[in-house]
């Protein structure tokens, strides 16, 4: 599945879409919401807040839609909609009570094997290592990482400096290392 | 930027993607016409908690008011005949008047009456601060300052009155 900023949609379909027809939207959050859902359990973690912010953000672009003036392509206008909802979750009290309580102090996680699952088995001591991270180190690492933000985006996303998205993101990758070399165990980590 | 971070994103990036709900779209649809509701029904409960907390604490703060002006005018004449008793009451008033809220439209009699009884302290202050020059300072002081308070009173009392019309 291609990336969010790699999704090209045709002309047509991006100017019938911001006239607000409502089979081109449909068809817009189809190229989409696969990227989409991808980013949002990447960031967020949980299939079901990822599926609600998934169903929010279409909900903003459907009544936003006539303030995207195609300065940038419409997917990753529509991908900046969903970060911001993601972030906004992730600074939400609500996410920092959940975090708590996926966390026994010193041990493992304890969120349900469902969201360490991946297809491939070389990825999963990967997405094992990339899902223990915290929350914020984690969406820092996967926009700057993966969807090509720039420090400073990253900065203004989250409220902070792009210095901040710096250190967050070498803090990150040192972290990820020494998950890596204990590569062996990570598999039967219990979740 | 380096060799590292750049595997990190090759690395990230192939990691197996995850399939969206099915029905999503369905969902969306659902959502919004929910949240439109939510919202047109949202307003009027919105306007209603916000008039009644302002009502709420409008009606406190007169009720303490309303007290407090209570307790100034039960106090005993005795009290008032200091020039130092006055002069406390004299100040008690001004912190009032200065509680009570300022209007930017006021009807016209209320006005005019506010601004005679704002020029009379004028002139009572004026007189005031030349009364302990007189040859019978002590007394001239204590009949201006019981003067003042009840000047004040009434100014309390229309501008009351004025917020009363407020609410």
């Amino acid at each position: 599945m291609p990336r969010i900023s790699e999704i090209k949609l045709p002309d047509a379909l991006v100017a019938a879409a911001r006239a607000g027809d409502s089979a081109a939207l449909e068809a817009v959050h189809a190229a989409t919401a696969g990227a989409l859902y991808t980013l949002l359990r990447r960031l967020v973690r949980r299939p079901a807040i990822a599926e609600e912010l998934l169903q929010e953000t279409f909900v903003d672009v459907l009544e936003h839609i006539g303030a995207y003036e195609g300065r940038c392509p419409l997917p990753a206008w529509i991908r900046a909609l969903a970060v911001n909802r993601a972030l906004m979750y992730l600074r939400s009290p609500w996410h920092r009570g959940l975090e708590w309580l996926d966390k026994d102090p010193g041990g493992p996680d304890r969120l349900p094997a469902a969201v360490f699952e991946s297809h491939a088995p070389l990825d999963a001591g990967l997405e094992r290592a990339l899902m223990t991270l915290p929350a914020l180190s984690r969406a820092v690492v996967w926009l700057h990482d993966v969807e090509g933000f720039t420090h400073a985006e990253i900065g203004i996303a989250l409220g902070r400096t792009p210095s901040f998205s710096k250190s967050q993101l070498a803090r990150a990758h040192r972290r990820l290392r020494e998950l890596l070399a204990g590569d062996a165990p990570l598999a039967e980590v219990t979740p | 930027m380096n060799a590292d971070l750049n595997d990190w994103g090759g690395r990230l990036g192939a990691l197996a993607d995850f399939e969206p709900p099915a029905e999503n779209w369905q969902a969306v649809l659902a959502a919004r016409a929910a949240r439109e509701s939510q919202s047109v029904r949202r307003w009027p409960v919105v306007l209603a908690a916000a008039t009644l907390a302002v009502t709420v604490a409008l009606a406190a703060w007169l009720q303490s008011a309303q007290r407090e002006l209570a307790a100034g005018t039960a106090r005993p004449a005795t009290a008032l005949a200091v020039a130092a008793g006055a002069r406390a009451e004299s100040e008690r008033l001004e912190r009032l008047l200065a509680r009570l809220p300022e209007r930017r439209a006021m009807r016209g009699s209320t006005a005019f009456t506010v601004a005679e009884l704002e020029d009379r302290l004028a002139l009572l202050d004026d007189r005031l601060s030349r009364v302990s020059l007189e040859p019978n300072a002590p007394e001239r002081a204590e009949r201006l300052w019981r003067e003042r308070v009840d000047v004040l009173h009434s100014l309390v009392q229309v501008r009351y009155a004025d917020a009363v019309g407020i609410y």
